[in-house]
């Protein structure tokens, strides 16, 4: 069974943070407060929706193929996905 | 079935949409040329006189090019320079396949009456029919716009109203000047 990785809170739907890393080779723990990568923090499909658009060497076009998707319907929601990471992403 | 009755725009649009849409177009002007019906507006369609066959070939497609001028424009102005033109050409060009059905209503021999007390059930019914299809033109236009220029909420409904008076303001003239200058100079 294949898990996901929650990244919001379920109680109260804040952004989740990694507390705690361990090595199963060795079992090395790690604590501390992490934030979650920004990738980790998109949804399984706008996840999937950016490896395929890296594996499409950023074509649009061809991505509009795979997907049976209008070069429109593509752009947006590649452009719903920057709008997503640009407001999850740390300020400076 | 739903999605492709009044928003196919997710699965075609640009230069596929275009071809399509002006196939559409032509079959809309076929059917028209027989049903002596006139698309002289961007949303329009009337009876008239019988004219010349060309003269139903050029109103749809001046219909057409007038509300993808405006649409493009506003499509600049309200999500800049990633609005393509050949989004809208061909999504704008397939929105108007309902039109088709519009020409087919002309066919039906309705008298026009003479005065309001005139009016009977049958023309009615004609003008109801006729206003579904154009509300559902509207509807494949108004997502034609949303999906080309990724434009939503209420600022997508305020630029689509806008542009839509525009068109139709911008079309009537177009024909005012086609008809005055070329048809009847």
């Amino acid at each position: 069974m294949q898990k996901k990785l929650p990244y919001i809170c379920p109680s109260c739907t804040a952004p989740l943070r990694v507390q705690g890393l361990v090595c199963l080779q060795c079992e090395t723990q790690v604590t501390g407060s992490f934030p979650l990568p920004e990738l980790a923090q998109l949804t399984e499909e706008e996840q999937q929706f950016i490896l395929e658009f890296v594996k499409s060497s950023g074509s649009l076009k061809l991505m509009a193929a795979q997907l049976k998707l209008s070069y429109p319907s593509v752009r947006n929601l590649l452009d719903d996905i920057i709008e997503k990471l640009k407001a999850n992403s740390p300020r400076d | 079935m739903k999605p492709f009755l009044f928003n196919p725009f997710n699965r075609i649009a640009g230069a596929r949409a275009l071809l399509l849409g002006w196939l559409l177009i032509l079959l809309t002007a076929i059917i028209a040329f027989f049903s002596h019906c006139h698309f002289d507006g961007a949303l329009d369609a009337h009876a008239g006189q019988k004219g010349a066959w060309w003269l139903y070939l050029a109103e749809p497609f001046l219909a057409w090019g007038s509300t993808v001028l405006v649409f493009y424009g506003t499509g600049l102005l309200v999500a800049g320079p990633q609005t393509r033109f050949v989004d809208i050409a061909g999504t704008m060009a397939l929105s108007r396949w309902p039109k088709i059905f519009v020409a087919l209503l002309f066919l039906i021999p309705v008298s026009v009456p003479q005065r309001a007390s005139d009016v009977g059930l049958p023309l009615i019914a004609f003008g109801l029919s006729a206003l579904v299809f154009s509300i559902w033109m509207i509807a494949l236009m108004y997502h034609a716009y949303t999906v080309s220029c990724h434009v939503k909420g209420t600022k997508a409904v305020v630029s689509f109203i806008l542009a839509l008076v525009i068109a139709e303001l911008i079309s009537k003239s177009a024909f005012y000047f086609f008809y005055t200058s070329i048809i009847h100079p």
